[in-house]
């Protein structure tokens, strides 16, 4: 894998890491389907998640220790696996969202800057 | 979690995944079948999915690992000097233990290459202060009612010096064993048999055993020898048998033979040792029960072989190595100190490293990466240091114990069996890979600990502005230059007691001169030599022919000559008109003895050509036993009875005190002279003449300004003639002798004081680094104070009592440790206390200047800091 691929692949990650992170943050513990029905309902069905891309997020925050999956019974008592934030996962939330913010502003103002000259 | 779990785990996660779809497209009012067709077609490619999902859960560890290892080959390409550092470090440490360890491994913890050797066990004497010599009567009550143990076999303690006169005259070693050793070693065999019962009777044939070595190099590796007959000693033996290829016996020999004891025998003389198995189910104690019981009854009944005849058990692999044991353990304790140095040093180097790449840590955890991260990279650092570290340690440590091996001077028991070989052991790789793992994990993730307490942003904002090391930081700077100080003391101390002890030994006088003294040892056993007068005669001729002879200034000869083995034997002795005895050293030479070794005559006469056969019985004895049994007196004329009791092999005429010699070290330097009788050897009973020659060679003992070598090529023609064709042993100078003797002290003291300077290297680099690295860390600190207005002195000053107070501290606990463990020096010195004042005022001082040495070029560094320029240091 080339350096550029693997930052681009990155970037891409770093967004749906956080998008599941604030999700699980403001909903409490979900399972799958709740997380990716949810991301559907907030884009107005704009984003399209599929399972081969939200079970590895989920698998990869899941083992850097900022959510934690546990079974469980959803209300019409059928096994789940509900996924938690952990304390580390709201600490790298925080983190992910300033620097979000510092990059969305960033590409904000280039973007300004070229249509203004 | 593990793969296959991880994949039933989500696969339950897919049903219910599709379970929920379905049902959302029920309500949206599709059809069951319907429904689950869509949900089915939602979901899409499920394989792939699968796939991704085992892709993400070993991607990431193994990406991972992989960025983690690369990430450490970078950081540390970036800073070569500290990963050179920590690995050669390491590498001293490891290699030093691991070089002790294998010969340790080899020597002390390997079992014997016997059958079921742990049931193997050796007699001891316990009324004599636990001596392992037996004589005939201890052996046949051995015999008789040590019912524990069986296969009770007899064997030389030394190797005898045999000539093997078939052909070219060859010395060889041989030992003498009972028929049942063979069977007890569990001895294999090439061809033939071993010695039976009848043979080692004591009118049995002359037999022979050939070793496997002896018969492929002799003999060509000859199957039809078996049956034929050599000339050993002057007499013919027929070779009954060959061991087989890796059999060793203790010790070691390239023949055996029957010793043809004749168990009627009442003779005291304790000359060979005694082996048994324990009968199965037995164990050592309940042996050791038995046989004192077996000893009370005998001794009640006055049947015992002496009134104070008491007896043990012990494992025949310790009996072997006990005379080994303490100076290996010394050893272990000097390189185990050596390597808890390099381990001060390694945390040192780690600590000064991570306080350096805090702020790198920090960023990193700052943007994300999770202490776990960290953590794993720093272990993944330790493990790279660790592995290098490790693989150069074990190859000094092997090139180590050769080295060890070759400069022991008193071949290491069982160490050159092909069984037992030096190399790579899993046991000393597991040791060496143990002790590397240890110290880098440990210090290597302290640090990384500490980061971790203190927190990301703490780090950061410490260290953001000005780079000062952190309390914490000095603390452990402090704890590591205190226990590299002390951990030196001890070993300085050690070593320096060690050296005192050799330089005593050195300067001891010996009493005899061993300039210009050549040694050719020669065994003369079998033939007319076995007589007093055949010896004396062959020896008077060899003197003649010697005299012919262009550099031999004057020629001795004697079976006891200086460091070779001597008997004790009683004697008694009329004092205050009633008789008395004692025990001295009993020793048989030719005329001429005294004059080649120059030891004084300090009363009386010397021997003379008069003290023949037939003339009146005489003897001399030293100033020692002249003070100890005629204090005040004059012993000249008195007669003594050397041997009463002892049986008749020793019928010995009185004899009258001639003269008085003066005191030699000729046993043990570090032994205080022992009483010593001397007997002309035309007068020696033919019986000990006889045993003498059986046991030990012959030595000549020849005063010449010629060097050995040149000294054989002279006079090797002229000793062959005398003798009739006996080979000759060996041939050195009688300084080798001497300095041979205390080759052990000398071992000693030079492993311990290579030890020593290690210790010494490592710590002051240590001290060095971690004085100069704190005033790095401190320049603007040192800024800020000399913008204050502290001038250089105060500043240099404040440097220098920093590193000062640390070694002072460091010295007074490594003082305290080393008086304490001094004691297990004690029996190894001589010469010297065990508290040595000029040791215990030395080593520190020594110390003390050397901290300050490496205090004060940082200090003198920090003072001259131009202010401006620490301010802006960055």
């Amino acid at each position: 894998m080339s350096s550029k691929e693997k930052r681009s692949a990155q970037v891409l990650q770093g967004t749906l890491d956080l998008i599941v992170l604030r999700t699980l943050e403001t909903m409490g513990p979900q399972h799958a389907y709740q997380v990716a029905s949810r991301l559907q309902q907030m884009s107005d069905q704009s984003l399209e998640l599929n399972q081969g891309t939200l079970y590895p997020a989920l698998v990869r925050l899941e083992q850097y220790g900022w959510i934690n999956g546990a079974w469980g019974k959803t209300e019409r008592n059928r096994d789940a696996k509900f996924y938690a934030i952990t304390s580390g996962g709201r600490k790298a939330l925080e983190n992910e969202t300033k620097r979000w913010r510092k990059m969305s502003e960033l590409v904000e103002r280039l973007l300004l800057d070229g249509t203004q000259a | 979690m593990a793969g296959r779990k991880a994949d039933a785990d989500f696969e339950r996660e897919l049903v219910t995944h599709l379970a929920f779809l379905e049902e959302e497209f029920l309500r949206r009012g599709l059809s069951p079948a319907d429904a689950s067709k869509a949900a089915q077609l939602a979901c899409g490619n499920l394989e792939l999915t699968r796939q991704l999902h085992r892709d993400a859960r070993a991607f990431l560890w193994l990406t991972q690992a992989g960025q983690d290892i690369r990430h450490a080959l970078r950081s540390m390409r970036l800073s070569m000097g500290f990963a050179v550092a920590a690995i050669l470090t390491l590498a001293l440490g490891v290699g030093a233990n691991t070089a002790v360890f294998s010969v340790i491994d080899a020597v002390l913890l390997k079992p014997l290459n016997y059958p079921d050797p742990d049931r193997i066990v050796q007699f001891f004497l316990a009324s004599t202060g636990a001596a392992k010599g037996a004589s005939i009567p201890d052996f046949r009550f051995y015999q008789e009612h040590a019912d524990a143990v069986e296969d009770i076999s007899a064997f030389d303690f030394g190797q005898s010096e045999m000539g093997l006169t078939s052909g070219t005259p060859e010395q060889v070693h041989g030992i003498h064993v009972t028929s049942n050793y063979f069977h007890l070693l569990g001895a294999p065999l090439a061809l033939g048999r071993t010695i039976n019962a009848d043979e080692d009777s004591s009118h049995g044939p002359n037999v022979v055993v050939l070793s496997y070595g002896l018969w492929k190099s002799r003999f060509a590796g000859d199957d039809r020898i078996i049956g034929n007959a050599i000339s050993l000693d002057k007499q013919s033996y027929t070779i009954i048998g060959v061991t087989g290829e890796g059999f060793h016996s203790e010790p070691e020999a390239q023949l055996w033979i029957p010793f043809h004891f004749n168990l009627n025998s009442t003779d005291q003389l304790h000359f060979f040792g005694v082996v048994a198995r324990l009968r199965p189910g037995v164990s050592l104690a309940q042996a050791n029960a038995q046989l004192n019981a077996s000893c009370e009854a005998a001794r009640r009944e006055s049947k015992s072989p002496d009134p104070e005849f008491h007896c043990q058990l012990r494992k025949f692999s310790d009996a072997m190595v006990s005379y080994v044991r303490r100076s290996l353990l010394l050893l272990e304790g000097a390189v185990i100190l050596v390597l808890l140095i390099a381990c001060a040093n390694l945390a040192n180097l780690l600590l000064m490293r991570t306080t350096v790449r805090k702020r790198e840590f920090a960023i990193r955890g700052a943007i994300g990466a999770g202490r776990g991260r960290i953590v794993r990279q720093l272990i993944v650092e330790s493990m790279l240091l660790c592995s290098a570290g490790c693989a150069i340690g074990v190859i000094f440590g092997l090139a180590g114990a050769h080295i060890l091996l070759l400069a022991n001077p008193n071949a290491l028991p069982h160490a050159g069996n092909p069984g037992v070989a030096f190399g790579l052991d899993w046991r000393v790789l597991i040791f060496a890979a143990g002790i590397s793992l240890l110290t880098t994990l440990m210090f290597g993730l302290l640090p990384a600990l500490d980061i971790c307490r203190e927190g990301f942003e703490n780090v950061l904002r410490e260290s953001g502005a000005r780079q000062s090391a952190g309390k914490r930081t000095r603390r452990a700077q402090s704890v590591v230059v205190i226990s590299e100080v002390g951990l030196s003391v001890v070993l300085l101390i050690g070593a320096a007691l060690l050296i005192r002890t050799f330089i005593s030994l050195s300067n001891v006088d010996p009493g005899f001169d061993s300039h210009h003294v050549v040694s050719i040892t020669m065994p003369i056993h079998g033939g007319h030599n076995d007589t007093a007068a055949g010896v004396s005669g062959m020896v008077r001729d060899a003197q003649q022919e010697l005299m012919g002879v262009a550099g031999v200034e004057s020629s001795a000869a004697t079976f006891s000559a200086p460091y070779a083995s001597r008997m004790g034997l009683p004697f008694t002795y009329a004092s205050n008109d009633s008789s008395s005895s004692g025990d001295a050293e009993w020793m048989a030479v030719s005329p001429g003895y005294f004059g080649v070794l120059k030891i004084p005559i300090l009363r009386g006469r010397d021997f003379n050509s008069n003290d023949s056969a037939g003339a009146p019985a005489v003897v001399l004895i030293n100033q020692a036993m002249a003070k100890q049994y005629w204090p005040g007196q004059n012993p000249l004329g008195q007669p003594i009875l050397i041997g009463k009791e002892l049986g008749p092999m020793f019928n010995d005429r009185p004899r009258q005190i001639v003269g008085i010699v003066g005191d030699t070290r000729d046993d043990d330097l570090s032994r205080a002279p022992e009483p010593t009788m001397i007997i002309p050897d035309a007068q020696e009973p033919d019986p000990m003449v006889e045993f003498e020659s059986r046991f030990g060679p012959m030595s000549w003992l020849i005063r010449t300004r010629l060097k050995p070598q040149q000294l054989l090529l002279a006079a090797s023609e002229q000793l062959q003639r005398a003798s009739g064709g006996r080979p000759i042993g060996s041939v050195r100078s009688m300084e080798d002798v001497l300095s041979a003797s205390i080759a052990q002290q000398r071992f000693n003291m030079l492993l311990i004081s290579i030890f020593a300077s290690i210790a010494l290297l490592l710590a002051s680099v240590g001290i060095y680094s971690v004085m100069a690295y704190s005033i790095a860390q401190r320049t603007h600190e040192i800024g800020v104070r000399m913008a204050l207005g502290a001038d250089q002195h105060k500043v240099r000053n404040m440097v220098l009592r920093e590193g000062v107070v640390r070694g002072l501290v460091g010295v007074a606990a490594g003082m305290c440790a080393a008086a304490f463990l001094v004691r297990l020096l004690a029996n190894l010195l001589y010469g010297v206390s065990m508290w040595d004042p000029a040791v215990f005022l030395a080593v520190p001082a020594f110390l003390i200047f050397l901290t300050a040495v490496a205090a004060w070029l940082p200090a003198r560094r920090a003072a001259r800091l131009d202010p401006v320029q620490a301010l802006r240091f960055e």
